[in-house]
């Protein structure tokens, strides 16, 4: 066990640097002039040339991604020309908001997926069962900017119950200390999720009702409800924690679209910043910070389930 | 027997039993036996713990309305085991769930009652019903991978219906628990508690689920397929440990299985089933000895046992069951029966009832015997046809150069991952096997599952590669080479699968399976493929219409059929049939197997059959191989290893086949059968690998390893202490001194 986390550390640590080399030098054929970038069109070509020496970038690109990647190991992820502030100072900025809100879209997600897939199988092909498929797959195929909108058409112009824009507090913990601002974010982000939890979900309890012991379970005797929660509900939630784990950059990427929907300050908003300015190095860090969370939520994935059930040895 | 006498035996050694039980080291013995000889009886009217009365179960599954019991009565005593048998789709396991009152989905008692214990069960209300189940009426189920919650642990499980029903403690429960393990045998039941159920082996899962059901002391316990995934000596085990404990606990069994030996061996009555409806039932002598309905001749007549002369042909049941909806006039046999007659297709036969509870609902029934006279096992005199046999005697393949040639095959495979710095763990499947099959004959791999049967034959037929060794076809090593290289000589040997469900592509029609491996080969045009697909299932018996069909528009029969075809399309020299009959019933299995040994008659065909089936490998084959992990331990003409069998493992499979009569139970020297479970086959023990569980092992069998060394003939076995010299009884001197009255029947069995 401890022989497989350092080895699977190991392996992670060899794809972040090959993630990084694969970022940087695709960044670097959009752009190989950041000089230009950072002083502008009507900067004179000397002037662009004299910055992009200063600064190492008139190099060639395998010694820029060396120096870049020696500083990546040092913790230093460059410097937004831009902003005039370091990379790594504006993620701290931001990350904890955006992974408040992800957590928090995860976790009602959940809440509202498990017991519906769970029911779902239970009464399959009923009409509860079927409508819920449905909505599932109109909602699945609603783009989050969409259903955001439509939201804050309803719950904040037509009925106002909820402001239009997230909370700007800068606290990591906004999602508590504003419920009410944060609401709609956060919906929208589940709402998504739900779609597709409670499919797979729904799925998954099927496969484990099919399975001899809850036979048994029924033959012991126990009233349904409990056959439920003790022996299905673990067995059947097994396939979603990997789901989940591959689906943890994914909630990076629907956290961009909400935050600029809600205008919620966060690593969303900072890289659709970013983008407009044409700011390189923030750019390089949120993808690389994309590449660490596939392979951590993963990695994660992998521990929990072998965690949750013991059949699975972790080794290799 | 002088009862007294036989009364105060049995106290004794009903004693031993118990006292063995709390040793931790259950196993049948006599006691069991003769137990069950004195409560054998007709059923008293007042002793009666479960009564089923013209019991109706309807399943609505979509637009389709399935009638899989239709108007079952039966009687359960206290104390007693009642068999139920019968094939898939007759309705015994329906008959169950409806008493559990756990039908599936959309299906329905519509009819009849269900009285345990002066309460009616039909119509109870769930909660009732619940405080009931798993209390006072419990259940196994068939041995599976998921028949434990796979993330609990094995104590929590057996102890929750004592939480449940009887409101214990956490503390008591679990102490219930571990009592409960130890009983059914589990060895250091504290640590095992913590255990999940894959840390355990089929026959240890299979314990607990029996501590599991037995845990809140239920009157009733019905055991459905107990034992039909697990080996036959594991299978011996669970059985007499179930018998042990009905009747320590003072519990009735029902015992629901397909199997006639299993039946034959552990119930006191026995209930035949035929689509939805009881046959015949009756004492368990009774039914054996005096068989009266049509359809329970049949089905004994059908089965291969080791005592059936391996010169006739089997007996054959034609056709395949009802389709169950499809309401039924007349008897449900009545179109695959010999001697129907127009009443039996009109009207249906009303249950007639002989003295003892002898009961059968057949319109035509066979005659009774005169007294005292014992049929064998049934033989129908038009069915006994000598077969055809291809194979040419033993010995013969000595004369030519052998088809198939194995030499020292090996085969490891490895497990996981290496450790930081250890070297790789292997499973050793396959350890130095060596044998020769000649033109024109069957050779029989028999073993149970583990033992490497299944990777030899693959290996066979290239389909996989040694480790080490060879097999040589014809002169020409098979092994080691690319299929390229291989070429046309891949084509002579082909392979038959046990799951024709899973090795017919499902989206491919028969005759595109059949002309695929023509088509591979080149062989022909696309009419002359047509036509060969067409022949081929002309010649295994099914109608041409199947060549349009889809394989699970086929029977199980069917498909395996056409598993043979497939396999015998590009008229191969060797076919590796591994478990060819497994999947099926036994009125099917028989057509099969006779369709398999005409075939290899007919097309001089060297076959290799696997199966962990000692009868069907004793039909088959005219050589037999016995493996254990990895290793050939005896190998002779099927008359001497099953005739004579000289190494314990096979003398301990042989004893562990329960024969389809019920004079044979126990006969065989219960001392000879193997114990305990199958050591592992990553590090298999030191010496002889059988040693751990071997009755006759000394020091010597651990350190050195026995060769294959002849005992007579071309008798082999691999054994330091071989039982016996061949050509003499074979039961074992060990332990068999009870059973002096047994020998005589089994005079047979060697022939």
């Amino acid at each position: 066990m401890t022989w497989y986390v350092v080895r699977r550390l190991a392996v992670s640590f060899l794809v972040l640097i090959g993630i990084s080399a694969v970022i940087f030098f695709l960044l670097h054929l959009v752009s190989d002039s950041p000089g230009r970038v950072v002083l502008g069109q009507r900067a004179s070509p000397q002037a662009v040339a004299d910055f992009n020496r200063e600064h190492g970038f008139d190099r060639p690109v395998v010694v820029q991604y060396v120096r870049y990647l020696w500083q990546l190991l040092q913790g230093d992820l460059g410097r937004s020309y831009k902003l005039n502030e370091n990379v790594v100072t504006l993620l701290q900025q931001n990350a904890g908001r955006s992974a408040m809100l992800s957590l928090a879209g995860l976790v009602l997600a959940l809440l509202i997926a498990v017991p519906l897939g769970v029911l779902q199988a239970v009464k399959r092909n009923s009409a509860i069962d079927r409508s819920a498929t449905a909505v599932s797959y109109v909602l699945y195929a609603t783009p989050s900017f969409l259903l955001g909108l439509l939201l804050i058409a309803v719950f904040s112009q037509l009925l106002p119950l909820f402001p239009a824009e997230a909370s700007q507090s800068h606290s990591p913990w906004v999602v508590f200390t504003d419920p009410r601002a944060m609401a709609l974010p956060v919906i929208t982000l589940a709402i998504t999720s739900v779609a597709v939890f409670s499919q797979y979900q729904r799925s998954s309890a099927l496969d484990q009702l099919g399975q001899d012991y809850i036979r048994v379970a029924r033959a012991k005797g126990l009233p349904e409800r409990l056959i439920l929660t003790r022996h299905l509900l673990r067995n059947a939630c097994l396939p979603l924690i990997t789901l989940i784990g591959t689906l943890v950059p994914t909630l990076l990427a629907g956290n961009l679209i909400v935050e600029s929907l809600f205008n919620y300050p966060g690593l969303g908003l900072l890289f659709l910043n970013s983008l407009q300015r044409e700011d390189y190095p923030v750019l390089l860090a949120y993808t690389l910070i994309g590449g660490v969370l596939t392979v951590v939520g993963n990695f994660v994935a992998d521990l929990v389930v072998a965690a949750a059930d013991r059949r699975i040895e972790l080794r290799k | 027997m002088n009862p007294t006498n036989a009364t105060r035996r049995h106290v004794a050694q009903y004693r031993r039993v118990a006292k063995e039980m709390q040793s931790g080291a259950v196993r049948r013995t006599d006691a069991c036996d003769d137990a069950r000889q004195s409560s054998r009886g007709p059923v008293d009217e007042g002793d009666r713990v479960l009564t089923i009365r013209n019991l109706s179960v309807e399943i609505r599954r979509g637009g389709r309305l399935v009638r899989p019991v239709s108007g079952v009565s039966l009687a359960l005593a206290r104390g007693e085991t009642l068999g139920i048998v019968g094939e898939t789709g007759s309705g015994k396991s329906m008959t169950g769930l409806a008493v559990m009152g756990m039908l599936p989905a959309g299906g329905r008692v519509t009819g009849g009652s269900i009285d345990f214990a002066g309460r009616e069960l039909v119509g109870l209300p769930a909660a009732r019903y619940r405080a009931l189940r798993g209390n006072e009426i419990a259940m196994v189920f068939q041995d599976s991978m998921t028949a434990l919650n796979p993330t609990r642990r094995i104590g929590e499980q057996v102890a929750e219906p004592v939480r449940l029903h009887h409101g214990a403690s956490r503390k008591a429960a679990r102490e219930r628990a571990e009592e409960l393990l130890a009983l059914v045998g589990i060895p250091r039941p504290a640590e095992r508690m913590e255990d999940y159920p894959h840390q355990l082996s089929g026959g240890m899962r299979q314990r607990v689920m029996i501590a599991t059901a037995l845990v809140c002391e239920p009157k009733v316990v019905i055991a459905d397929e107990p034992t039909t995934a697990l080996d036959v000596t594991i299978q011996a085990e669970i059985l007499d440990l179930l018998d042990d404990l009905r009747s320590r606990l003072g519990m009735s069994m029902i015992l629901i299985t397909h199997d006639m030996g299993v039946i034959a061996r552990h119930s006191d009555r026995v209930a035949v089933m035929y689509a939805g409806q009881v046959a015949e039932t009756g004492p368990t002598a009774a039914l054996f000895d005096r068989t009266r309905h049509r359809y329970t001749h049949a089905l004994l007549s059908s089965i291969p046992s080791l005592t059936h002369d391996r010169g006739a042909e089997l007996f054959s049941i034609p056709g395949a069951p009802p389709d169950l909806t499809v309401a039924q006039a007349g008897c449900p046999f009545a179109p695959r029966c010999d001697a129907a007659g127009d009443r039996c297709r009109t009207e249906r036969p009303v249950p007639s009832r002989e003295p003892g509870g002898h009961t059968h609902a057949c319109w035509h029934p066979l005659p009774e015997p005169a007294a005292g006279a014992r049929l064998g096992p049934v033989v129908a005199p038009s069915a006994a046809v000598a077969r055809p046999r291809g194979g040419s005697g033993p010995g013969d393949g000595n004369d030519v150069a052998p088809r198939l040639r194995v030499v020292d095959l090996r085969r490891e495979y490895p497990v996981g991952g290496a450790g930081p710095f250890g070297r790789r763990r292997t499973v050793k499947a396959v350890s130095g096997v060596s044998f020769e099959v000649a033109a024109g004959e069957t050779f029989g791999l028999v073993g149970e599952s583990g033992c490497g049967k299944s990777s030899l034959g693959r290996m066979l037929v290239a389909l996989d590669r040694p480790t080490s060794g060879e097999v040589v076809f014809e002169g020409e090593s098979v092994t080691g080479r690319g299929s390229r290289a291989l070429g046309p000589r891949r084509a002579q040997l082909q392979m038959m699968f046990q799951d024709s469900n899973a090795s017919l592509d499902p989206r491919m029609r028969i005759a595109a399976i059949l002309r695929e491996p023509l088509a591979i080969q080149g062989a022909g045009t696309r009419a002359q493929r047509a036509a060969r697909a067409r022949e081929l299932l002309q010649d295994m018996g099914l109608p041409a219409g199947a060549l349009e069909r889809y394989p699970h528009e086929l029977s199980g029969g069917q498909r395996q059929r056409v598993g043979l075809a497939r396999a015998l399309a590009l008229e191969p020299k060797v076919l590796v049939a591994d478990e060819p009959v497994s999947a099926l019933d036994v009125s099917v299995r028989s057509q099969v197997l006779n369709l398999m040994s005409r075939v290899q008659a007919e097309r001089g065909l060297s076959s290799v059959v696997i199966s962990h089936d000692l009868a069907v490998v004793r039909y088959l084959a005219d050589r037999v191989g016995v493996m254990y992990l990895g290793k050939l331990v005896e190998i002779g003409t099927t008359e001497e290893v099953y005739g004579a069998a000289a190494h314990p493992y096979t003398a301990g499979l042989l004893a562990a086949v329960p024969e389809a009569h019920p004079g044979a139970p126990g006969s065989r020297a219960a001392g000879a059968r193997v114990r305990g479970e199958l050591p592992s086959p990553v590090d298999p023990p030191s010496g002889c690998r059988f040693r751990t569980r071997c009755a006759l092992a000394t020091d010597r069998c651990a350190a050195q390893e026995p060769p294959l060394s002849v005992v007579g003939g071309t008798h082999r076995v691999a054994c330091h202490h071989p039982l016996r010299p061949p050509h003499t009884t074979p039961s074992a001197p060990r332990g068999s001194h009870h059973h002096g009255s047994g020998e005589s029947q089994r005079e047979g069995w060697s022939a």
